[in-house]
């Protein structure tokens, strides 16, 4: 049995051989889409003008050809595995075939003709028609004999075998990239309802979060960094997240128009662990968790809830700190003006080392210079 | 016999929808492109058009509608490849007078149904 993770290669190498060593006018394969119930021929060779190029021709679930495979109508005829037209066409001479049964192989024969094909080899796994072998006239307009047919059958199994398993192959991936999906999309939506929430932070989570990235991707462009795949979908999802907590905070308070007083402050420097708790029964959220909880700490040990320094604080809550606090300093509030990027990101390089880490506050201002923020 | 104008921009569909109408004793010409369809249908007056939506430089819609501009009678088949705005192309193929639109991938006894009946229509 080969075990083949891309049948493609394997189908168009068979049909390639078929046409080239065989000697055959054409060839081709059609193979079921699920989702349409339909044929398609996806792979075909063959000289020029009797080639059907590939993706061209289909075939329905209603075709007789179709029909007749799947219902396998004439046991006898399909006995070796191969639908040879002269032996059918014989066949159709019988006089003891049923009206109904002579109908259909009658129809089902002049898809052969339109197709031109000679032999047809249905490939079942257990009982479904994955697809059918078509083979035209030998160049020398010869017949197949017994055992190349025999030989066009058991290749014809095999490859059904291996289609059916890079089916399960990808649909398994779709499967689990659809559940992906569904979660970063929920994901967008709860961020977007703080968003909501906090109206001097309209726009702040989706800013902070490409910031967030486009620092990571800045730290692996210059070596400075090796973040994995997973690294950066936890980064992606932790900045999405990294203020909902503030859904936990009155309204009265987030949206204030002066400062806030010492209660005010503490109220909100709850909103990392008010985070903790939304997001700890999901078990996939626990990495981006960190981010979350904290986003708040400073590198030298002066930030909240835990007073965490240096490299005990989980990195992507370093890079979210940073971004965090750009997007902030450069937002307006109606008690202070913005500053701008410029004043920014030199406020962010100059307390690089105590407030923010290092590798990080380089990569915003690398960024800035070139032109990216 | 009747004469039929194949434009598509793949080789290997002109090559066998070619071969597939001159088995059916169809005369067939081909163009790979709108511009080549154009001049072709002017010079040789085919009886039936089987034209691609999709191909490189002026497309399948674009050439029907200069065609119409002077042309109210050829016939014109549409063929289009994949789905992405189906509903539009259709309605604009409908407007501008194309007989059938049909899809690839395409079964092969629709595509000589469709072409043979408008090809024996001009008969009666």
């Amino acid at each position: 049995m080969i075990m083949v993770h891309d049948p493609n290669m394997l189908i168009k190498m068979i049909v390639r051989m078929l046409v080239q060593k065989v000697r055959l006018r054409h060839a081709g394969i059609l193979l079921h889409q699920m989702d349409r119930d339909s044929y398609i021929l996806t792979v075909s060779r063959g000289s020029k003008g009797l080639k059907i190029p590939a993706g061209f021709a289909r075939m329905d679930a209603d075709n007789p050809l179709i029909r007749f495979f799947r219902n396998k109508l004439d046991k006898q005829l399909l006995g070796d595995g191969a639908l040879v037209y002269e032996q059918a066409k014989k066949a159709l001479r019988k006089k003891n075939l049923s009206p109904v049964l002579r109908q259909q192989l009658k129809d089902a024969l002049h898809q052969m003709e339109i197709f031109e094909v000679t032999v047809c080899i249905p490939t079942y796994f257990i009982n479904e028609l994955l697809g059918i072998f078509l083979m035209g006239r030998k160049n020398s307009g010869k017949n197949f004999s017994r055992s190349e047919l025999n030989f066009f059958v058991a290749i014809a199994s095999d490859v059904a075998m291996a289609i059916r398993n890079a089916q399960l192959f990808k649909d398994l991936a779709l499967e689990l990239d659809k559940n992906k999906r569904l979660f970063i999309h929920t994901t967008v939506a709860l961020a977007a309802a703080i968003d909501a929430k906090d109206h001097y932070t309209h726009g702040h989570t989706s800013r902070v979060t490409s910031l967030s990235i486009e620092i990571a991707r800045k730290l692996i462009q210059k070596n400075r960094k090796k973040f994995d795949e997973k690294f950066l979908e936890q980064l992606h999802i932790a900045s999405l997240l990294h203020d909902i907590g503030k859904i936990g905070i009155p309204e009265t308070i987030l949206n204030k128009e002066g400062p806030l007083d010492e209660e005010e402050k503490k109220r909100i420097q709850q909103h990392p662990l008010i985070g903790v708790t939304i997001l700890q029964p999901i078990r996939e959220l626990q990495d981006a968790l960190m981010g979350v909880k904290y986003h708040h700490e400073r590198y030298d040990g002066s930030g909240y809830p835990e007073g965490l320094k240096r490299n005990d604080i989980p990195f992507i809550a370093l890079i979210i700190s940073v971004a965090d606090s750009f997007d902030a300093m450069t937002t307006n509030r109606p008690y202070r003006r913005a500053s701008t990027k410029e004043e920014a990101v030199r406020e962010i390089e100059k307390y690089s080392g105590t407030q923010y880490e290092p590798s990080i506050a380089w990569a915003l201002a690398e960024l800035h210079r070139e032109g990216k923020i | 016999m009747a004469k039929l104008l194949i434009v598509d921009d793949e080789a290997d569909v002109r090559e066998f929808a070619t071969n597939f109408f001159r088995r059916r004793k169809v005369e067939v010409l081909t163009a790979s492109g709108g511009e080549e369809a154009l001049s072709l249908i002017e010079k040789e007056k085919p009886d039936l058009v089987l034209l691609d939506i999709k191909m490189a430089g002026i497309d399948g819609i674009e050439t029907l509608k200069r065609l119409r501009v002077k042309d109210q009678t050829t016939k014109v088949i549409m063929v289009t490849g994949k789905k992405p705005d189906e509903e539009e192309s259709f309605n604009k193929c409908h407007q501008l007078n194309a007989v059938d639109y049909i899809h690839k991938p395409l079964e092969l006894d629709e595509l000589e149904r469709v072409v043979m009946k408008e090809l024996t229509n001009l008969k009666s």
